[in-house]
Order: structure tokens, then C-alpha cells, then sequence
């Protein structure tokens, strides 16, 4: 009623209902009722009750197509193109920040299980990483916020929606003086015309970009090198050679999936006869890229820059040589290395380097011919990188009347010296939309619970600027809103459903008032392909030059008592978002194996200068901040150099993040992702790591096989060769396996680059159950596939392998033969199969499995899920029980529907149809699944290269699952070198 | 049961010493189960029974909770569950050798510890076979084991050891019972003839299954007991060796090794005597039994510890050599790491326990006393529980692929299992010695030398050995 007389002044009743149609009113009517259950307050006759089951009906056939529906209804009668146990694919988008990755969306009866990526999206490719594979569960995580909250309790969204409206208002009037929106970057259509049209109604009003992994250096740089805001794409498959400055482009950079696709690409051997690209890497401490590296080095992050300036110098790229940094001569071997493959060499640096190193970076690229064939750059005019600065409303805290932070966390990503949160404190009005009740949440006026990508509609731009569309695979569980809801009515005060906002949007891109045609198949493609944006640019010298200067680096020589600090994105949560991720805390890190904490990396010589052992808890001190954590020794780590993951050590965020890890943001600058002049002092105190793999030696085991490009031309036969055993009979007469389908898996050791998508897609495919830090550290870790991990070489530099292992399907299971209930058998496709109800739980299988890949549930894991999560699992896959034994099946599942399907259509399957979850989420191929029965299959073909072996082949066990040997392609110059040191 | 007689002992003297009748003898024996319960025994028992409920309070613990209450993890599938197993299993080997073995070969000075070390065997059968049924994921569906005929036509999966040794601690147990009862007859009919109660009538005349003790009655029960003496011995080497085989059929190195069935055979009977000698030890002194348990008796089972934990020490040595003779890289690293990993405080309390402790009894001396033999008897059963442990812990926990392995250790719950066993284990023992002949009479009667046909009359030595 107040409301209705502030608007039009003196103001009379049309009918009650307008004046029940206030908020209060609204919202008893809600809770006491189920949304749109308001209709059932008439006295119920059999004529309306009809009514609304026949609208049920209605509804639910609208659930099927994809329109932006609104109520959710289970079907009474079922849409004609849903058939029950069927799942359907919805393509999809998901955002990192700036990046967007395509994916298609697997949907069970309305609910979306499992994550794959969308082939048509040119930052997917079909493929995934480790963070896509897990948002599925993100949508299911009941400790999201459930409803919106103002000063801690319980509200409504019209509530907020009738808040804002006063405060719209009331900045329209003072164009925004005292407001400010905090948010990450991002580069979407939608979001972009609402950001233009906020400047343009709220020019004074602030707007603040807190991106904790930020590209804004990478952006910058360009910018100042190109004279246009634009980004680059680099293709890694037409490069020879690759020089990576801190850049993790197979792991953590945002272009990981299409940087482990094509340099796989590009390092894939058939024969002896194919070359192979080679590897350089500088960087701090060890990544998933470093282990793939022909040649590494390790800096601390004020070498690497002040070595891209000596390698610019050699280059003839910079004239102001500087100081050697890297032994010349390695130098030498790397520059000729790069200029004998003009254009078709690629040099990256990571988001960590300064604006001035990527310009830098450019220039390298324009110099070596790269820029325009192995590198190309794409306008972006929707990306929103940079913005006003954070401290300035820090500063003017308690001037500003409103600060509305738009999906990002700034409180924790709050840096050392900041206190973003007192700062935050004394602003009047603080609004938050985000997923959790987050650092951030806690301390708002307002809270709006954010709606799920999954659970939105949207748009966002690929890195070439493609643009893709985000569409909802089921209505938001909590009835959170999107950025882009939030976003709309804070700038025009209209409460606009997502979907129309898109479309005028859509309406623009797309040049036409009705979306009809175009739009179903842009929404069914998931992007809209016309759009791409390849520009060229050109180096501007003197603007490089007067950066470079005005960025100029003194050298620091560190010691034990300057050490530096390196922060690096977290394998886990990425910058904290998915902090609450049970399947990514578990998993192990790749390169550390930690599970559910982040530790400080030291290097062997470092940690024994400082007597600091793994798992001893240290003090960290530098600039005047301390930080207690548990210290990890870790081979290959650059000395004096501390490497410290972000986005861990929550408090009241969520039952999975609470009390994993330490917050790092402590001790973290504003401006620069390393610091230092830090100390370390051990505290006397141990702490429990639970790391999944305590032993990183192979033994000298012929495990991992592996050999030099050369090596291996002039004995192409050595992985198989490696090995000498006694001819091998079977003791039980052997089953033929040589009729029908007869599976096979093939991993090529040479491209996988051990990161982790793999093993969170089996988890997500299979139901594999997360166990909690305290089982993983007694070793009960339930991963179907793992990812091993061995140094090998130097204790300081050393080399680092990975080899996914699973259930390698032995024709001659030693399983098999022990179980006493015959619980575990062979089909006559060559599967190891789990009967789960037959097994007994004796154990016996995995004590007598070489490869020590089966599962216990020693425990009923699954027995406490809530019942969302329940709803991520997959319809198709058992959930074990305690007691039983589980592994890797190749997703039979898998294999059955598609022999169902084949079979409906009287055929046999085609080679490719049975794509297991691993090797559909591997972004470097280095999985084939096929028929070995079949000689014209991929798997067969795959198995005949001369690198292929099984792994303990010569127990006679027969695996199914066989891997090709690792090759590493050293420059022979400065092998030479290293000899002739040595 | 009196000092002046104890210092005379000599290796001449006949096995029953103190000029034994037929009617001390009875007396002797029949008098421990009729007399009242002592305060000693009744603080015994009070103490074992407790034991036995913490086993039956673990059990159940771990069957609502699941096996994930132990140290098990996912290299180390098997651990103190079956360490006890295999260790009471090994336990349960001496009975039936001194019965039926030594009986084959006519070694007459079993006839005192015979009984009781039979007794233990039951006794420890029944607690090696607790543990193959707990340590299942799923203890309701553990009938899947027995080949039941079924709709399904499910069997279970015969060339599983797991199987195989299911089938032969059982068959183990039965004719171990069947052999220990048909011993017991004749003495339960002399118990039934002394009783004095109603309840003892009846039921000791039930179970004597009517002996009146007539020359036809001994004829056959004779042969009977020749025969399932000549049943039992196969056993005796099988049953561990069946056990072994859990084991030695794996592709485990450390485990997959086929020296594995006599030397287990070989630990089994070590330890088996090391546990006759500490319980023959405890009841020789609680119930004054000096003069037919002698110290002839307990030198001969020296002997025999001290030659089977010389075997079990050539095994030892044997694998070791074997290892690297193979030139099997896996294996010779078991070995190593056995000897010198992170559980070589397990291995070197094996080998001083079971291999250089037993060495004392080269000494007459140190043969011949009491307190050595009783310490002695029990660090060779530490030891050889320690042997089981490294031989399952160990190789599990570092086999082919060094990226899984994993350090286990027991939690309170694998502990309270072990003691608990122990507990199950003293209180039937301490029940049977309260209710039935702990040796058996009828037997000690005829190495009497009253009992030898060529015996003269008092100050006469007869042939008695």
C-alpha cells in the first residue's frame, strides 16, 4: 500500500486485488502455498481440479522443448519425443570468466547428469576439462543458497524487485552517484548491452572487475601492442615448436581444452617415420604442461620476465639487451630452434606475466611469422575486462549509498592490505548475487541466490568470437536468478524474465524482430557460427617500447630469507568458485596428488636449507602478514620460490569447502599474481595431507615406457622390447575371444597431458561416490580411473610422467580366478565384469589385481546423499552399496545402449559409436575405445604402432587396455650441451 | 605334585612319574571337573569372558558399520582379519599332529598332552574361522560361498583358494572333532561311573555313548581311532597347505611363491607346539599335573619348536635366495623391502621371535627350565603371528605399480578383534578343563608300566617306552 502511494501520489483502489497485490501479501500467499497454487483457493470443484490437470498436461509437453517455461510438473502423460531412459543433449555454454567453452548437456527425464563438450564451439571442440565435467554437480549442491535473504533472513525475490525499484529511482535521479557494481570479467552480447546501458543511465556509478585469475595482463598487453582491444587464439596444432613462458595451456589457462587438442595434434606419432613438435617451458613450479616439456627451466616469476626480455633481445625483438638470465647458450639453441620454423612456431605466456611481457610476447610472435598462422587474433567488442579500480571503493567505502556485486566474491578475493570486508561493511546497501552464501554473502544487506548456468539462459563469446548461447537444461532448483536478471533490473527496474531479455539481445545480432527459424537452430547448434571476427593487427613498436620501459625490472636474488611467493589457480576450485565441489576436492592435484587441501610448494634444496619437511606446518611471513600452512616438498619447483594454490580455506561457506585447505588471498598483491621478499619458519607442527600417491618413483619398473624421438627412430620397437620374459602359457585352457565385438582400450602416454578431465568424467558417468579427506588419507580413494603421476631424473629438475590407469580388462583376469563367488567374469566381448550383487566383499579380487585399480566401499558412501544429489547421478549406472567391490567397466552402459540402438536397426555397430566417458572428455585423444576384432577399426590400428605395450604384460594377464610409449623430442644442440657439462 | 619328587627328573625316568596307579591316575584327573570351582578359575574365566564379549561387541560394531571400521585400504585388501585367521589356523595344527601323527609313529609320550592339545585345536579352528566370515563386505549374503543348487544354477567359483579353504578348515574342524570325541569316550564313561550328580549321569551317560569298557568295546574303538588317525594326518599337512594357497596361486610378489605349503605346514606346527607348551605349562602348574605332564614331555616339544623353527628359518632364507635366483625384479623387491621398508620392524620381530630365539634349546639346560620355555613358547607365537602379518601386510602394501602403494595400520577395532579371539579362545579352553578330562586317562594308563604286560612288581623297571 505504501508503495502504491509513493508511485502515483494520491491513488485509488481499482479491486481488492490490486491491494493484495502487495508484496506482504504476496509473500504470505507463497509460503503458505506453493507458487501458482493461488488458483486452488477457490473451493475446489471437480471442473477446476480438471482444469489444472489438463494445464499440467500443457506444461509438460512445453518442458520438452526447451521453451522458457515456467512451472515445473512431473508428466501425467508423457511428450511425445520423450522416451523414458532415453537422454537428450542440449547444447549449452559455460563461462571461466572471460572464456567460453560450448557444451552439450546430457539430460535424464529433465534432469541434466553429465557435462560433454560441444563439437561445433571452437573452445571446446567436443571436449572438456576437469571443471566442465563438474559443474553437473554444482546444479545439485544443496548447500547453494536457497532463497534470497535481506539482513540475514529469509525473503522474497519481489521484495528485492520492490527495494530496487525505490533505489532506481532515487540513482536515475543522481546518475548513479554512490553506486557501484563489482563483477568478473566477462564477454557476452547480453550482459554487454546491459553493462552499456548501466553506464549510460548510471554514468556516475562505478563499476568494479574482480576477476582473481585474471587475463586483464593478457588483454592489456595486447591492446598496447596491437592498438586494439582484441584477443588471440593460438593454434597449437600447426606449431613446431612451442615456447610456453609460464603458461599452462594443458591445465589451468583458460585455453586448456584447445591447447591439449591441438598440441596433440601436433605431437602425435603413427611411425617411426613422423616428426614430432618440441616443447621449451620456463615457469615457477611444476604444471601438467611442464611435465609434457622437451626442455624446462625453472625460474622464479622475476626471472621468467627478465628472460623474456633476454630472449626478445636475442630475437632482435628488443634492442636494450639485458642480462642472462638463462644460460646463453641454452638461449642460443632455443632462438635458432624458433627461426628455423618461421610461422610455424608459437610462443604463449601465462595470465600471471605482466601487460608488458605479453606485449612482448606479440612482438616475438610477429617476428617469427607466427602472428596470422599459429597465433590469430579476434575483436571482442563484448569483453569487459578492465574497470574502476577496487581500491577506490575501499577508500570511498563509506561515501558510497549502494555496491551490488554481480556473481563474484570480492570479501575472499579480498588481497593483502586490502580488507575489502571492513571496507564493504560500511556501505549502506550491499547487495550480492552469488551461487553460495559466500565471504561476501555474509556480510550484504541483500542476498540474491544466483541461478546455476545450467539452470539460465544467456550468451556468451568464444576467444575467436564466436558467439554461443547458454539455455536452461531444467528450471532453476531454488528459483535463483542470473546475472542478466539482476543485471536488467538494476538498470531499468523492469522484472524481465531472462529469456526475453536474450532475445532483445538476439534481436540485434541476429537483425530481425522475430527469432524464429534462425534462432532454434542457433539455440540447437548452441552457436551462432556466422560470427567470427578474425582481424589482423600489427605490432606498434614504440608503444611496446615505452611499456616495456616503464615496466622495467631490477633483478631480485632470492635466498632463503627472500623467498618468492607464486600464486597459482587451483586444480580444485579454479580461483574458489568451485570450492564446494566434491568431485573436484577429491580429486588429486594433478601434479602434487594433495586431495581436499592446498599446501606450499617448496623445492627439495629450499625446503632443506629452510628444514622444513612435507606435511610440517610453517609460517609464511611477508610484508607484514602472516599465513600458517602446510608446507609440500615438491621436486622441479624453482628454489626459493613458494608456489601457493588460491581458492581454498573456507569457513561457513559449504559442507564440502569448510575447513579444506588454507586461504592464500592472505598474503596475495592486488596487482601481481607473485611477491617477494617472504619468510618461512616451521612451526613445530605437523599436518595431515591426505595425498592419493605417497610413492612418486617408478622403481625403475618398465611402467611408464618412454624413450627419446631419436632413440625410438633408430629402435622403433623398444616400448614392446623393453621387457624380456620367458614364453607365456596359461595355466586354465583360454577362451578364444575371436567371434563379435571384442573391446579394447588404447592410451597414448606420448599426448596425454595428465589433466585430470578424465578422471572427473568417469566419476561423473559411473556414480563413483566422493569419500571425504580423512578415507582418501587412509587410501580409499573410489576413483575408477587415476591418474599416476612419477618424477623421474634429477631430484631438483626433474622429468614428470603421467599414465591414467584403469581397469585394464585382462583376458587372463588373476581377479577372476580368485573369486570365490564368482562375482567378477569375463563376457564374451572381453569385459571384466562386476556382478555388484553377487559380490561378497572378500577383497581378494583387488589384493590379487596387479594394477591395483578396484574400488572397496568399506563404508556405505552414498547412504547420506541429500536428494539433490541423488539427482546427478546417472539413471544408467548402478550405486553401489557398502561391502562391494566396483571398477572400471568401459562403460558398459555405454557399450549396451549402443548395441540396443544398433541392433533396433539391424546393424552391426560402426567403429566410433561406443565412446567410453574418458575418452569422450580427453582433450588430447590420447583414449581409443574400439572393437579389436574389427582390423579396420581406430583401436586396432592404434594397437599395431610400434610404440603399443601392456603394462605387466609379461604376467600374462593379457590386458585389453594397452598404451603407447612416451617420446620426448630434446633439442639435439642442447643435449649436446648437457653432455658435454656433465 | 610334590618338590622332592621334581628334582629326580631325569631322561630315563620313566613318562609318568610319582608311582602313578591306575586309580591316582582317575583320581587325578576325574577330581579337577568334580571338585568346586576354584576363585582361580573363576577370576580366569570372568577375564576371558570379558575378552569373548569385546569379540562379540567388535563383531557387531563391524557389521553395522562395515569393514571400513579397520586399516584396511585399497593396495592392503587383507589385514589383521585374516593375519588371525591364518594364525589360528596355524595353532590349531598342533592337536591334531600330537594325536594323530605321533600316535601313527607310536610316540607314546603324547599320551599326555594329547588330549588338550586336541582341545586346542577345536578351539583355535573356531577362531580361525570367526574371521573368513567377518572380514566380507557383506556378511548377510556370505552363503554364497556354499555350493547351494539354486534356480540360478549360480556355483561358487572352485578355482578360488578362498574356496578350496573353506572346504578344508572345515573339513579340518569336523574330523578334528570327530577324533577328539571318540578319545574322550572311554573317559567320559569313568566320569559317568564317579558321577554323583543327576545331571551328570545323564549327560556323561549320553555322551559316553553306553562304553562299559569290555574287550570287544576296545577292539573296535581301537581300529576307530587307528582309522580317523589315518584320516586326520592328510589333514594336518593339508589344511595349511590349502591356506597357503590363498596366498601362493596369487600373482603378488611376496605371495606368489611355491615354497609356500610346507612352510606353512612347517610355522603351522611351530606355533601350534608353542601354544600347547604355554597352556600345558599353565595347567601343568594350576592343577598339580607335574607328574604326567614331565618334563620328558615338555623337552620333546622343545625339540620339536626348535626343528620346525629351523625349517621355517630355511624357508625364510629360501625365499629370499629364490628372489633374486629368479631374477624377478618385482619379487627380489618384496624381499628387500620386507627386510628393509617401512615394515622391517615386523619382519626382524619375525625372525628374532621365530628364528633366533628358538635356538636356545640347543642348550639342555635352557631346554629343561621352566620359565625359558614358557617366554620362549610365547615370543614364537608373537612371532609367528608377525610372520602371517608381513607375509600378507607387506606385499600388499608394495606390489607391481609403486604409484598405489600405501602404508596400513590397524585401528582399535583390528585390535580389539585379535584380543578379543583370545578372549573366545581361553574361555571354551577354560570351560573344557572345568568340565571334561584334560588328559586323557584311559590313554596314561597304558604307558603306565602297570599297564605293560612284561611290568614286574614294585622297584621292577619295565618297558615302557
Amino acid at each position: 500500500m505504501k508503495e502504491m502511494q509513493k508511485n502515483n501520489g494520491k491513488e485509488y483502489w481499482r479491486s481488492l486485488d490490486q491491494i493484495a497485490d502487495t508484496p506482504e501479501f504476496r509473500s504470505f500467499l507463497e509460503r503458505e502455498f506453493p507458487e501458482n497454487a493461488s488458483e486452488m483457493t477457490n473451493p475446489v470443484t471437480r471442473r477446476n481440479f480438471l482444469g489444472l490437470m489438463g494445464a499440467s498436461i500443457a506444461f509438460a509437453g512445453l518442458v520438452s522443448c526447451r521453451k522458457p517455461v515456467q512451472k515445473i510438473v512431473p508428466y501425467v502423460k508423457a511428450p511425445e519425443d520423450m522416451i523414458p531412459g532415453i537422454p537428450k543433449y542440449y547444447a549449452s555454454t559455460a563461462t571461466l570468466g572471460s572464456h567460453a567453452y560450448g557444451v552439450l548437456v546430457e539430460s535424464h527425464g529433465g534432469r541434466p547428469t553429465k557435462i560433454e563438450g560441444n563439437e561445433k564451439h571452437p573452445s571446446s571442440l567436443g571436449k572438456t576439462n576437469a571443471f566442465l565435467q563438474a559443474e553437473v554437480l554444482n546444479v545439485y549442491d544443496p548447500d547453494r543458497a536457497k532463497s534470497v535473504s535481506n539482513e540475514g533472513t529469509d525473503a522474497q525475490w519481489s521484495d528485492f524487485v520492490a527495494f530496487w525499484k525505490e533505489k532506481h529511482s532515487q540513482f536515475t535521479e543522481s546518475r548513479g552517484e554512490g553506486l557501484a557494481v563489482i563483477s568478473g570479467e566477462f564477454s557476452s552480447p547480453t550482459l554487454h548491452r546491459l553493462y552499456e546501458t548501466f553506464k549510460s543511465v548510471f554514468p556516475k556509478a562505478s563499476w568494479v572487475i574482480d576477476e582473481p585469475v585474471s587475463y586483464k595482463n593478457v588483454y592489456q598487453g595486447l591492446e598496447t601492442a596491437t592498438g586494439k582491444r582484441v584477443r588471440a587464439k593460438h593454434h597449437f596444432d600447426k606449431a613446431k615448436v612451442v615456447l610456453s613462458i609460464d603458461n599452462d595451456f594443458l591445465g589451468l589457462e583458460q585455453e586448456s581444452i584447445t591447447g591439449n587438442k591441438g598440441f596433440a595434434k601436433g605431437r602425435k606419432v603413427e611411425t617411426e617415420k613422423d616428426e614430432m613438435n618440441r616443447l621449451y617451458i620456463v615457469e615457477s613450479s611444476f604444471s601438467v604442461t611442464g611435465s609434457m616439456s622437451d626442455h624446462r627451466k625453472r625460474l622464479s616469476q622475476n626471472q621468467i620476465e627478465r628472460f623474456v626480455r633476454q630472449i626478445a633481445s636475442a630475437l632482435g625483438v628488443l634492442t636494450n639487451a639485458s642480462e642472462n638470465v638463462v644460460d646463453p647458450a641454452w638461449v642460443n639453441a632455443l632462438v635458432k630452434d624458433l627461426k628455423k620454423n618461421p610461422g610455424k612456431s608459437i610462443v604463449v605466456a601465462g595470465h600471471r606475466q605482466t601487460a608488458a611481457t605479453h606485449s612482448i610476447v606479440f612482438a616475438i610472435n610477429e617476428s617469427l611469422s607466427n602472428n596470422g598462422n599459429t597465433v590469430t587474433y579476434h575483436s571482442d567488442p563484448y569483453l569487459v575486462h578492465d574497470g574502476d579500480s577496487i581500491a577506490d571503493v575501499i577508500k570511498n567505502a563509506s561515501k558510497l549509498d549502494t555496491v551490488i556485486v554481480l556473481g563474484s566474491n570480492p570479501v575472499y578475493n579480498s588481497t593483502a592490505g586490502q580488507n575489502f570486508g571492513e571496507a564493504y561493511k560500511k556501505i549502506k546497501n550491499r547487495i550480492t548475487l552469488s551461487l553460495y552464501k559466500d565471504e561476501t554473502a555474509a556480510l550484504s544487506t541483500w542476498h540474491i541466490h544466483q541461478a546455476h548456468f545450467l539452470e539460465s539462459w544467456g550468451d556468451a563469446v568464444a576467444v575467436d568470437g564466436t558467439i554461443s548461447t547458454i539455455q536452461p537444461l531444467i528450471q532453476p532448483l531454488y528459483n535463483g536468478k542470473t546475472n542478466t536478471e539482476v543485471l536488467n533490473l538494476i538498470t531499468s527496474a523492469e522484472d524481465k524474465d531472462c529469456h526475453d531479455i536474450l532475445n532483445e539481445t538476439w534481436q540485434d545480432i541476429l537483425k530481425t524482430k522475430t527469432l524464429a527459424k534462425n534462432w532454434r537452430r542457433i539455440l540447437h547448434d548452441g552457436v551462432h557460427a556466422e560470427n567470427k571476427s578474425l582481424i589482423t593487427v600489427k605490432a606498434d613498436g614504440q608503444a611496446i617500447n615505452n611499456l616495456v620501459k616503464s615496466s622495467d625490472i631490477s633483478a631480485t636474488s632470492l635466498s632463503k630469507d627472500n623467498l618468492e611467493i607464486v600464486f597459482y589457480p587451483s586444480a580444485k576450485t579454479y580461483d574458489g568458485r568451485y570450492v564446494n565441489n566434491g568431485w573436484l576436492q577429491e580429486a588429486p592435484d594433478p601434479v602434487t596428488k594433495i586431495s581436499w587441501d592446498n599446501a606450499a610448494l617448496i623445492s627439495p634444496k629450499t625446503a632443506e636449507e629452510l628444514g622444513v619437511k612435507t606435511r610440517d606446518l610453517v609460517f609464511i611471513n611477508v610484508g607484514g602478514k602472516e599465513l600458517e600452512i602446510v608446507a609440500h616438498v615438491l621436486p622441479g619447483q624453482a628454489d626459493y620460490v613458494i608456489s601457493l594454490e588460491v581458492g581454498m580455506g573456507r569457513k561457513d561457506y559449504g559442507r564440502i569447502a569448510d575447513g579444506a585447505g588454507f586461504n592464500v588471498n592472505t598474503l596475495k598483491p592486488s596487482d601481481s599474481f607473485s611477491v617477494t621478499g617472504a619468510r618461512i619458519t616451521p612451526t613445530g607442527r605437523t599436518y595431515v595431507l591426505a595425498n592419493t600417491q605417497d610413492h612418486s618413483s617408478m622403481e625403475n619398473r618398465p611402467l611408464i615406457r618412454e624413450a627419446t624421438l631419436e632413440e625410438y627412430k633408430k629402435d622403433p620397437e623398444f616400448a614392446p622390447n623393453m621387457v624380456k620374459h620367458p614364453p607365456l602359457k596359461s595355466l586354465w585352457e583360454e577362451y578364444p575371444y575371436t567371434e563379435g565385438y571384442q573391446w579394447g582400450m588404447a592410451i597414448d602416454l606420448n599426448t596425454c597431458s595428465g589433466c585430470n578431465a578424465c578422471v572427473i568424467a568417469c566419476q561423473s558417468e559411473n556414480n563413483v561416490p566422493i569419500v571425504g579427506k580423512e578415507q582418501v588419507e587412509k587410501g580409499r580413494e573410489m576413483h575408477w580411473m587415476r591418474m599416476d603421476r612419477y618424477f623421474s631424473g634429477d631430484l631438483d629438475n626433474p622429468e614428470m610422467v603421467y599414465q591414467p590407469v584403469a581397469c585394464q580388462h585382462c583376458e587372463n583376469a588373476p581377479c577372476e580366478q580368485v573369486c570365490p563367488v564368482q562375482a567378477t567374469l569375463h563376457d564374451k566381448e572381453g569385459l571384466n565384469v562386476m556382478t555388484y550383487n553377487r559380490c561378497v566383499g572378500t577383497r581378494y579380487c583387488s589384493n590379487n589385481c596387479p594394477y591395483k585399480v578396484r574400488r572397496f566401499n568399506f563404508f556405505n558412501y552414498t547412504k547420506d546423499y541429500p536428494e539433490t544429489i541423488k539427482m546427478v547421478q546417472n539413471p544408467d549406472v548402478t550405486v553401489r552399496f557398502r561391502g562391494v567391490m566396483e571398477k572400471c567397466t568401459y562403460c558398459t552402459q555405454r557399450i549396451q545402449a549402443a548395441k540396443i540402438g544398433a541392433k533396433n536397426e539391424g546393424r552391426t555397430l560402426v567403429d566410433g559409436e561406443v565412446v567410453t566417458a574418458c575418452q569422450q572428455a580427453c582433450p588430447a585423444d590420447a583414449i581409443v575405445f574400439g572393437n579389436i576384432n574389427d582390423p579396420e577399426s581406430k583401436v586396432t590400428k592404434v594397437k599395431q604402432q610400434n610404440r603399443n605395450y601392456a603394462m605387466l604384460g609379461e604376467l600374462n594377464v593379457k590386458p585389453r587396455t594397452t598404451y603407447l610409449a612416451k617420446l620426448r623430442n630434446p633439442n639435439p644442440e642442447i643435449v649436446k650441451q648437457t653432455e658435454t657439462v656433465s | 605334585m610334590n618338590k622332592e619328587t621334581e628334582a629326580v627328573y631325569d631322561y630315563q625316568v620313566p613318562l609318568i612319574t610319582g608311582n602313578q596307579t591306575f586309580s591316582s591316575i582317575t583320581d587325578r584327573i576325574s577330581s579337577i571337573t568334580e571338585s568346586k570351582t576354584t576363585k582361580e578359575w573363576l577370576l580366569l574365566f570372568g577375564l576371558a569372558s570379558s575378552l569373548m564379549l569385546l569379540l562379540f561387541g567388535s563383531i557387531g560394531y563391524l557389521v553395522w558399520e562395515g569393514t571400513g571400521i579397520w586399516g584396511l585400504n585399497n593396495p592392503v585388501g587383507w589385514g589383521w582379519a585374516i593375519v588371525n585367521f591364518v594364525f589360528w589356523v596355524g595353532i590349531g595344527h598342533a592337536g591334531t599332529l600330537i594325536s594323530a601323527v605321533l600316535f601313527l609313529f607310536r610316540q607314546k609320550w603324547r599320551t599326555s598332552i594329547n588330549r588338550f592339545a586336541e582341545a586346542m585345536t577345536l578351539f583355535a579352528v573356531i577362531c580361525a574361522l570367526v574371521f573368513p566370515g567377518i572380514h566380507v563386505g557383506r556378511i548377510w549374503v556370505v552363503y554364497y560361498f556354499f555350493p547351494i543348487p539354486n534356480q540360478m544354477d549360480m556355483w561358487p567359483n572352485f578355482r578360488s583358494p578362498l574356496l578350496w579353504d573353506f572346504f578344508a578348515v572345515g573339513t579340518y574342524f569336523t574330523v578334528s572333532l570327530l577324533f577328539w570325541y571318540t578319545g574322550l569316550i572311554p573317559d567320559l564313561a569313568t566320569l559317568r561311573d564317579r558321577a554323583k550328580t543327576k545331571i551328570r549321569k545323564v549327560l556323561f551317560g549320553i555322551f559316553s555313548l553306553g562304553w562299559r569298557g569290555g574287550n570287544k568295546q576296545w577292539k573296535h574303538y581301537e581300529l576307530a581311532y587307528l582309522l580317523l588317525a589315518g584320516l586326520s594326518t592328510p589333514l594336518v599337512l593339508s589344511v595349511h597347505s590349502v591356506v597357503s594357497t590363498d596366498f601362493a596361486t596369487s600373482v603378488i610378489p611376496g605371495w606368489h611363491t611355491t615354497i609356500f605349503p610346507p612352510y606353512f605346514v612347517a610355522g603351522a606346527i611351530f606355533s601350534g607346539f608353542a601354544m600347547v607348551m604355554t597352556l600345558a605349562l599353565i595347567a601343568r602348574r594350576v592343577y598339580h599335573l607335574e607328574h604326567i605332564i614331565t618334563m620328558t614331555h615338555l623337552e620333546n616339544m622343545n625339540k620339536i619348536i626348535m626343528v620346525t623353527g629351523m625349517m621355517v628359518g630355511y624357508s625364510y632364507s629360501m625365499e629370499f635366495f629364490i628372489a633374486w635366483y629368479s631374477g624377478n625384479p618385482y619379487e627380489a623387491y618384496a624381499f628387500i623391502n620386507r627386510a628393509f621398508g617401512e615394515y622391517a620392524w615386523a619382519y626382524w620381530i619375525m625372525i628374532s621371535c621365530n628364528v633366533i630365539i628358538p635356538q636356545i634349546f640347543w642348550s639342555r639346560r635352557l631346554r629343561r627350565s621352566i620359565p625359558v620355555m614358557f617366554i620362549a613358547s610365547i615370543t614364537v607365537n608373537i612371532g609367528m603371528w608377525f610372520e602371517r602379518f608381513v607375509i600378507i601386510v607387506t606385499s600388499l602394501s608394495r606390489d607391481f605399480l609403486p604409484s598405489s602403494w600405501d602404508y596400513y595400520s590397524p585401528t582399535f577395532w583390528d585390535v580389539s578383534l585379535l584380543i578379543g579371539s583370545f578372549g573366545l579362545f581361553f574361555t571354551l579352553f577354560l570351560l573344557f578343563i572345568r568340565h571334561l578330562p584334560m588328559v586323557a586317562m584311559s590313554e596314561v594308563k597304558g604307558v603306565l608300566p602297570q599297564a605293560n604286560p612284561h611290568h614286574g612288581h614294585n622297584g621292577h623297571e619295565g618297558e615302557s617306552k
